[in-house]
């Protein structure tokens, strides 16, 4: 006995008893408990052999053995533990004094911080709490207006949710059916690209109006160059590089001298910091030669069969010192012998192109804000890997582009290691000490996943166990280190036998990881309090935050089935189809549906409950399920920030002086409202910018 | 009072439990870590790891159902609910937890006990390899599951009761939250006022509460309060 009026009556109903207030993954559980049970009502038997308990035990089942949501405990405890390692003021402090020349610098750096910090723990209220008392203060000390700061502040802070790793994706993933890693690679351009938006929107107004942000005082961000570095600097315009290296060859240089702390300094306090000096030159070298890995090595049969029929063209049009070429340009040329076809896609190259440029350029800047003009494009350093990879659909242009790059990456560390002072060298010392490890571990995780070199489970466990290490670092650096060194060792033992080198430093470096995070754990939980607790809190908020996605999910998955039962969706897919909405008027109805659903809901609810209803009607529209997926998490950004029930502004309320009033906190929100909007019109139309990167990655 | 000592007892089985099998995540990230290590660097991938780690995954979110429960940690759409007085908040819990959560909780542990029994009877194993390892203790945990979220559910019912009653919740046991992360990065941190950073540390779980409640308390009205 199956009606799809019961279907209907059944979706009417669970809008109004989830409204309801009920624990949503109990209500599910129940309407789809009544409902079923009158489907599969067979007056001979009695009701306890209705054959809805079966189906509930079996849905329940199916979702213990989903092998999808199998990496939501993984990174939401990564998140977690990250979230209590990474010490957010200091790095506040650190990219601070990176961009303290660049307008509106403390809404900026709020910004990239929160959405950086966000990347690793997703987490909206804490994120937004502890910016308020990091960046607010003094950004309204500062003069800087309320709006610009807590616009700032509430936009970074749910831009986590988007950005990948974010565990929104997977559970979309889950009820789509879709590869995570292919929504994540979709993901990847868009948050980027709605973070520099947000950017240019906070950039232009201070540079339209600097009164609302006005400049800090010069001894506001003026650092205490310590002696011992005093006596390095060289010449009027205090270079150190020269002495640093200087000090390493010939410790005489030091001698007496005397560290911060009032330490006599030794060799071994030398090597730390000429090794500190060496990051930007390692991270730069890193990235090149994970690109030239990935595409000549790892990559290289997909490679060469594509590659054959574009060479001629690609040997035309590609100039060889593409170095002094705008970014764009080489987009443009680059874009020539792929031959895309579609005009959206087209336009859409030299955007993509842009930020691989700059992000690819951006890891050692982001190191070395050496040139002030390429300010607001540094935050895309995480894309650089994927991104610079895009050349070997071009393996042709591949090679000069490769040298260009590396070109263009030693230009810019000469000047900037010539360039560097006292001061500039103070700040790398602050950036390496609490963004870059965390910056690694990210892009690692990400680069491993979306290079389809491990599955989304096991990189989010490698995640999970870099972050323990960071964890385990933050606290005992020295036996860390020691510990390390020694699983290296045995890591190469033990990667001897395949005898390639990237196994072997792979295996190095997994070598590592063990024994520095299982040893230095195992000794320290016994001495540590803080270590003690911070596992303990990550560990119970795992569970807590897992137990409630996946139980939510146990309630959808029976309801689903006991609609679909009923006959529901086909009756809301001939209704849907009967309306002959186009293609466009779809995804606006949709979009809109969703939009307004985020003011009451969560997004685990709205994506757990209602895309379902949507995605079986995407293949009618010709919308690519993965599209549809990255526009929800962007649209859910706007939900989140709208007044009045956007939960950050109470948050930042709570923090934030009493003369900052909410209304002011929602009026900072809503440009960012519009952005939202404005980047979601942009990828409707270049969904070149979504598919590009999972298509070019993975095919078709 | 008598209902208060039962809901402490079905808590503290639940928070337990809970806590327990929590630490499942540490295995789980060594199983994976591990794995990933013997199959990309010695060439020795493991055929039962997958079914290893979904009984894993498994296991740690079905019997933390229970805990996230007592915790009042299920996602709810609460934008009305905030606005109802307790009383009326506990009896639209209390009617709905007997019209929704109880057939369902109770299929699992009744027609879980069904599934997991028959499967212990055939003996079943895993087929998603070739002599996949046995599945039966893991289907083990649905009815076990079940009962314990049966138990908590109980408990939550009595609560509604003795809100009721009392016009007040009864309150819950402490336990970590989200927003205690504050605690953890404040305490460490270098660049922050003392003023401010004592402020905020006292008022992070009021304004974490304000906010769930779509309100906001200042830190100075929370300074206020002390005062008198």
């Amino acid at each position: 006995m199956s009606d799809p009026v019961l279907g209907l009556i059944m979706l009417g109903l669970i809008v109004a008893a989830i409204m309801m207030g009920f624990p949503t993954a109990f209500t599910l559980m129940g309407v789809g408990m009544l409902f079923g049970a009158v489907a599969f009502w067979d007056p001979t038997q009695h009701w306890w052999q209705n054959r809805i308990f079966d189906l509930m035990v079996q849905r329940t089942y199916g979702v213990m053995v989903n092998d999808t949501l199998l990496s939501v405990p993984l990174f939401v405890f990564m998140g977690y533990v990250m979230e209590r390692a990474a010490l957010v003021d200091r790095m506040f402090h650190a990219v601070q004094l990176a961009f303290r020349r660049v307008p509106a610098s403390l809404a900026v750096t709020t910004l990239l911080v929160c959405a950086f910090w966000g990347i690793a723990s997703g987490i909206v209220g804490a994120v937004v709490v502890l910016m308020g008392v990091i960046a607010m203060r003094p950004m309204l000390n500062a003069g800087y207006d309320v709006r610009l700061a807590s616009g700032a502040i509430t936009a970074g802070g749910t831009l986590g949710i988007l950005i990948p790793p974010s565990v929104m994706l997977i559970v979309y993933a889950a009820v789509a059916g879709q590869s995570i890693v292919k929504l994540y690679a979709a993901a990847m351009l868009p948050g980027f690209f709605l973070t520099f938006l947000y950017l240019v929107y906070i950039l232009g107004w201070a540079i339209i109006n600097p009164k609302i942000a006005p400049k800090l005082s010069e001894d506001q961000y003026r650092l205490n160059v310590p002696d011992w570095l005093q006596r390095l600097e060289r010449g009027p315009a205090k270079r150190v590089f020269g002495g640093l290296l200087g000090a390493f060859f010939r410790p005489s240089l030091l001698r007496g001298a005397k560290t911060a702390g009032g330490k006599p300094i030794g060799y071994g306090f030398v090597v730390n910091t000429v090794l500190t000096l060496m990051v930007p030159l390692a991270l730069s070298a890193g990235t090149l030669a994970m690109t030239w890995w990935y595409v000549v090595i790892y990559n290289a049969p997909a490679t060469v069969s594509t590659a054959k029929p574009l060479q001629e063209q690609a040997g035309v049009a590609a100039p060889a010192p593409a170095a002094e070429a705008a970014p764009q340009e080489l987009g443009a040329v680059a874009e020539k012998p792929v031959e895309l076809g579609q005009a959206a896609e087209k336009s859409t190259v030299p955007a993509d192109e842009k930020p691989q440029e700059l992000g690819a350029a951006g890891s050692p800047v982001e190191i070395a804000p050496a040139p002030p003009s390429e300010g607001p494009p540094r935050e895309m350093t995480s894309v650089a890997e994927p991104a610079a990879a895009a050349t070997s659909k071009i393996p042709a242009n591949f090679y000069s582009w490769f040298w260009a790059f590396a070109a263009l990456f030693g230009l810019l560390l000469t000047y900037y290691y010539w360039r560097m002072d006292g001061e500039q060298f103070e700040i790398l010392r602050e950036l390496v000490a609490s963004v870059v490890p965390l910056g690694v571990l990210t892009i690692i995780v990400l680069a491993v996943i979306l290079f389809g070199i491990t599955t989304a489970t096991e990189s989010a466990a490698i995640g999970a166990l870099g972050a323990l290490y960071l964890a385990a670092m933050a606290k005992f650096p020295r036996p860390v280190a020691w510990w390390s060194l020694l699983g290296a060792i045995v890591g190469i033992a033990l990667g001897l036998r395949r005898g390639e080198f990237v196994p072997l430093l792979v295996s190095a470096s997994l070598g590592a990881t063990f024994f520095g995070t299982v040893i230095p754990w195992a000794m320290g939980l016994s001495k540590s309090q803080d270590l003690r607790r911070n596992l303990n809190e990550a560990v119970f908020l795992t569970a807590k935050t897992t137990a409630m996605v996946c139980w939510l999910f146990i309630g959808s998955a029976l309801f689903s089935s006991v609609f679909a039962l009923h006959g529901g969706q086909g009756l809301i897919e001939r209704w849907v189809l009967s309306m002959n909405l186009s293609p466009l008027g779809f995804l606006f109805v949709a979009q809109l549906i969703i939009f307004l659903l985020g003011w009451p809901l969560e997004w685990t609810e709205i994506i757990v409950i209602f895309c379902p209803i949507f995605i079986p009607l995407l293949a009618h529209f010709n919308v690519d399920p993965i599209l549809f997926g990255t526009m929800v998490a962007v649209n859910l950004q706007a939900a989140f920030l709208s007044p009045p029930v956007a939960m950050s502004a109470f948050y930042l309320k709570g923090v934030s002086p009493p003369h900052v009033t909410l209304n002011q906190i929602f009026a900072g929100m809503m440009p960012y409202m519009l952005i939202v909007v404005l980047c979601l019109i942009c990828m409707y139309i270049w969904p070149g910018m979504t598919l590009w990167l999972p298509e070019f990655l993975y095919g078709n | 009072m008598n209902a208060l000592a039962l809901i402490r007892t079905a808590d503290r089985i639940s928070y337990w439990i809970g806590k327990l099998f929590a630490w499942l995540i540490v295995v789980l990230t060594f199983v994976v870590s591990v794995e990933v290590f013997k199959r990309y660097i010695l060439n020795a991938p493991t055929a039962w790891i997958f079914d290893l780690n979904n009984m894993l995954y498994g296991t740690l979110f079905m019997m933390c159902g229970a805990y996230t429960l007592a915790l009042a940690g299920h996602v709810r759409a609460d934008f009305v609910y905030i606005y109802l007085k307790p009383r009326s908040q506990a009896l639209l819990d209390l009617i709905l937890y007997l019209l929704f959560f109880l057939p369902g909780i109770l299929a699992l542990a009744y027609a879980g006990y069904g599934y997991a029994a028959e499967s212990w009877r055939i003996g079943e194993h895993s087929t998603v390899t070739a002599a996949g390892p046995p599945v039966y203790h893991f289907k083990t945990f649905i009815p076990i599951a079940g009962a314990l979220v049966m138990l908590q559910g109980l408990a939550e019912i009595l609560r509604c009761f003795v809100c009721l009653k009392t016009g007040a919740w009864p309150a819950r046991l402490h336990d970590v939250e989200e927003i205690d992360v504050i605690e953890t990065q404040l305490s460490q941190s270098e660049f922050i006022d003392e003023e401010s950073r004592q402020a905020t540390l006292k008022s992070a779980h009021a304004i974490d509460e304000a906010a769930r409640h779509r309100s906001a308390v200042t830190v100075t009205d929370i300074k206020e309060q002390k005062k008198p």
